[in-house]
């Protein structure tokens, strides 16, 4: 019996996916959770293993086409085999939705959807609830009727082989002929997930950016001191896993910056978690990695996370998720240079903290001009739920923290 | 809403207040959602409940009345001749009618639904205009469920004149009883409304282009409709198409396949010759909601059409234009709104037409499932074998199972006499369920009544029943 596999539900919130890269051909004899092809989807790419054995016979998408959740992929068996509870077909063109077969007009509508895989009601709402598709699973009920158990199962086995590699996108060659006034390239999955995510934040947040400057000078000489000791064990320690640190303590005491809001039901969510977003320049674009929990962590241990979730996304190898679940990101645009700017907040979270360059600057201390190592940090917040005070007190609480180590220190 | 000058955001706008408009409005109230339902008719209960399912079922019992105290004479009984005061009748009907339109006026206050009186159009993928009688407003909504439904198709020689040449609507709410009628279409709701008239006294006769009644079921289900239709004095013009009325001689031209003209005279003439989806001038460009090439709204199993936030329910998504499809769309649409994983999953939509005897059907037909290339069992039990059918002194009909072979999962039911229209829900819930004949075969059926047909006839797929003779 042939079977179709369908681009299963890999994760919370995605809906289509790309296909990149086909690793069978028709024909191929595939092994149980042998990759079949990479699709890339939200922030990641994504090989999706066979559902189990036997030969290729036929791959319904072509590499570069969208697929969405449910669309036919492949049908493992027989080419000439008839596919067991395959709707009618979509003549190659995966973006029309299906539309129900008796819903055609006529009388003669096939095949008809009696001949689906036989399961009560009940069965169906538990597999649409658990993202299973009911017409790939085996039945083992009388007359072959699917169970509950085997919805469960299948269920089970599909979450089993989780974590999804991530490799590379290629860039589709552009379809039209090069022009010499201007160049068409194809905007890459990523690249509209982050126009999308973009547009969406600042139509939907009132961002207001609140910028203070903090003298670091003590705290980056406790970095300086520290960090040939912690780089001793192989992770490049920078001085980012402080302000991580800091910015936890500084949204425990004001807990309105690690909240989104439900609109739905007009209700401000308090987040008593701290999963911390870090920004990465990657060469395929912007990716936000979450150190979990890193108020719980200490700064050598997030120091090591950090290189971790950061090399892995710029190889795009990370798990999905890996990238999502935040309450509160941080950007360090130090590198880049500039003065300061004014990030975009991270939806569904409600504020952004900018760390930017650190520089030695002459500044007043006691009546005397002195050069210390000055930096300015930024925060953009929602104004539809923090007012100006608010942010401007958690930036003083931020700017205390980062000049005085040890009052960090006393805090954590 | 204030009329006229501002505009009402809203969760979600319903437009349609038909089965399956009222339906999900009032179970997305219940859930909390801010709902505006816009009805551009006086009540609420669209088709169905003013002018359709419950209008045809209240003249079908008392024409059914009538038909049974004709027949009762060898029972013993006499009544003498039945007067039919249509006036009175069409009144209790609009009672009933009433009754039941202001109950679910009710119920959507209740569930906080805020009900619009007014004609919608879509000025936008996100923005409703809402003509009322007191003027102009303006509706934005988050999400958008078309349940705007269907009306009758008007013939090119036949135009609606609401007195000779009507439609369904007017067929329902008769000023007199009249003497000819010829009903133009042999579907449900012509053949419907063709038991009624000859029962309560009319001289009918069908025009069906078709060769056959029903022809997309199980032959044998037109074979025996006609014949008892025929006994109550329909008469029937197969293989021809209506052309034409005289208003002033009263004939009617029909042609048939060959292009042969004939006249039959008839006092009112009564199109239900197919319905359209009610998609024209309700701006569904300006939405981005696309239409097949019959006029009806495409949708997916989530009931999405093309634009995203716009759904589709109900007649006007075209498929069997039934209410209980429409009402089972509702609550579908509802639940994917509220952000459910549901989808229209149910394999069967039950047929139904209330004629004399009734017909109703679920699933495959023999010939479907032949088609399929599947082997197939079946099993038959005439009606005439049922202590039950023959003590309601009605032997008419039978019914029908269709199994595979080779699981002998049921795979259709169709059935043929009187009350198969509850009968047939016992059977769609066993194919909803996936049963196989022994499901059917090893349950209790109360006696005597008809649903012991089912289970006979399920037995005689297997070779087994009891009741008539195997061979
Ligand atoms: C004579 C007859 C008998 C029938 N008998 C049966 C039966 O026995 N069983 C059965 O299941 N079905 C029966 N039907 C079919 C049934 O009536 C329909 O399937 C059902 O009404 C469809 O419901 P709906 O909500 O999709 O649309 P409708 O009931 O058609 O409701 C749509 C509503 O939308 C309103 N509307 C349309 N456009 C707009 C607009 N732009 N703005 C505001 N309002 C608008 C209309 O006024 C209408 O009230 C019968 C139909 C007829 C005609």
């Amino acid at each position: 019996m042939a079977t179709v596999f369908r681009f299963p539900d890999v994760g919370e919130g995605i809906h289509e996916g790309r296909v990149v890269e086909w690793l069978v051909r028709v024909g191929d004899q595939v092994r149980r959770d042998q990759a079949l092809v990479k699709v890339e989807t939200d922030k990641a790419v994504v090989e999706l293993p066979s559902p189990e054995p036997g030969p290729i016979g036929r791959l319904h998408a072509e590499t570069g086409q969208t697929i969405h959740v449910g669309d036919p992929l492949v049908t493992i068996g027989d080419a000439g085999e008839q596919p067991s509870g395959e709707p009618a077909p979509t003549d190659g063109r995966p973006e029309a939705k299906a539309i129900p077969p008796d819903r055609a007009a006529g009388h003669t509508p096939a095949p008809h959807r009696v001949l689906r895989a036989p399961a009560t009601p009940h069965t169906r709402v538990l597999a649409r609830r658990l993202g299973v598709d009911i017409e790939a699973v085996q039945g083992t009920g009388p007359g072959g009727r699917i169970t509950d158990d085997d919805v469960q199962a299948a269920h089970s086995a599909a979450a089993a082989p989780a974590p999804q590699p991530v490799a590379l996108p290629r860039l589709e060659p552009s379809p039209r002929p090069p022009s010499a006034l201007e160049e068409r390239v194809p905007m890459t999955h990523l690249r509209k997930v982050i126009a999308q995510a973009m547009q969406t934040s600042s139509q939907t947040a009132a961002a207001v950016t609140h910028v203070d400057e903090a003298d670091v000078t003590e705290l980056y000489a406790w970095y300086k001191e520290l960090k040939p000791q912690v780089e001793q064990s192989g992770v490049r320690f920078t001085i980012l896993p402080f302000f991580l640190k800091a910015a936890t303590v500084a949204l425990k005491t004001h807990p309105l910056l690690n909240a989104s809001i439900d609109e739905e039901r007009g209700e401000i969510v308090y987040k008593r978690f701290y999963h911390i977003g870090i920004a990465v320049d990657t060469p395929e674009g912007l990716i936000v990695p979450v150190i979990r929990e890193a108020d719980t962590k200490s700064v050598v241990a997030i120091a090591g996370e950090i290189n971790d979730v950061a090399a892995r996304a710029r190889e795009r190898k990370l798990n999905l998720d890996e990238i999502r679940g935040g309450t509160f990101t941080i950007t360090n645009m130090g590198p880049l240079g500039g003065v300061f700017a004014t990030p975009i907040i991270h939806q569904p979270e409600v504020a952004i903290l900018g760390m930017h360059a650190i520089k030695d600057r002459p500044v007043v201390v006691d009546g005397e001009i002195v050069i210390r190592k000055m930096m300015y940090l930024s925060v953009t917040f929602d104004h539809r739920i923090i007012d100006g005070a608010e942010a401007g007190r958690f930036m003083n609480d931020m700017v205390a923290l980062v000049s005085n180590p040890k009052l960090l220190m006393a805090r954590i | 809403m204030v009329v006229g000058t501002l505009s009402r955001a809203c969760d979600v706008a319903v437009l349609g207040g038909g089965p399956g408009g009222y339906a999900a409005a009032i179970r997305l109230g219940q859930s909390g959602k801010d709902v505006v339902l816009i009805e551009e008719r006086a009540t609420l209960g669209g088709v169905c409940l003013n002018e359709g399912c419950i209008p045809n079922k209240a003249l079908g019992h008392a024409a059914d009345l009538v038909a049974d105290t004709k027949a009762a004479g060898p029972m013993g009984l006499s009544f003498g001749t039945p007067s039919v005061d249509m006036v009175r009748l069409v009144k209790w009907k609009d009672g009933v009618v009433q009754r039941l339109t202001k109950g679910v006026q009710f119920l959507a206050e209740k569930a906080n639904v805020e009900v619009v009186h007014g004609h919608a159009v879509f000025a936008g993928p996100r923005v409703l205009r809402v003509e009322t009688g007191a003027g102009m407003g303006e509706i934005t909504f988050k999400h958008a469920v078309i349940a705007t439904g269907s009306s009758p198709v008007e013939l090119p020689g036949l135009p609606f004149d609401g007195k000779r040449i009507i439609g369904p609507r007017e067929a329902l709410s008769p000023g007199e009883l009249h003497g000819r009628v010829a009903v133009i279409g042999g579907g449900y709701i012509g053949l419907g409304l063709a038991s009624t008239y000859a029962k309560l006294g009319s001289k009918v006769s069908v025009v069906e282009s078709t060769a056959s009644l029903l022809w997309y079921l199980d032959p044998e289900v037109g074979d025996t409709l006609k014949r008892r239709m025929e006994k109550l004095g329909v008469s029937f013009m197969l293989s021809n198409r209506a052309e034409a009325f005289d208003d002033g001689t009263g004939f009617l031209t029909v042609v048939d396949a060959s292009g042969n003209r004939s006249q039959a005279p008839a006092d009112v003439i009564i199109v239900a010759a197919g319905r359209q989806a009610n998609t024209g001038g309700i701006g569904l460009d300006a939405a981005g909601v696309a239409t097949d090439a019959r006029g009806f709204i495409t949708v997916n199993e989530r009931l999405e059409t093309s634009a995203a936030g716009v759904h589709a329910i109900g007649d006007v998504t075209g498929g069997p234009l039934l209410a209980h499809k429409a009402y089972r769309e509702a609550k579908v649409v509802a639940g994917v709104i509220m952000g459910e994983p549901m989808a229209l999953d149910n394999v069967v939509i039950p047929g139904i037409v209330f004629t004399d005897p009734e017909v109703a059907w679920v699933g495959m037909s023999e010939k479907d499932a032949r088609d399929a290339g599947m082997d197939v069992l079946t099993g038959t039990f005439p009606l005439r074998a049922s202590g039950g059918a023959l003590a309601l002194n009605a032997p008419e009909g039978f019914v029908k199972t269709v199994a595979d072979a080779a699981t002998k999962r049921i795979l259709g039911v169709f059935a043929v006499g009187r009350g198969v229209t509850e009968l047939i829900s016992k059977a769609g819930l066993a194919i909803e369920m996936g049963a196989l004949l022994d499901d059917v075969t090893a349950v209790m059926e109360p006696h005597p009544t008809m649903s012991e047909a089912l289970l006979e006839s399920a037995e005689a797929a297997l070779g087994t029943a009891i009741h008539v003779v195997q061979g």
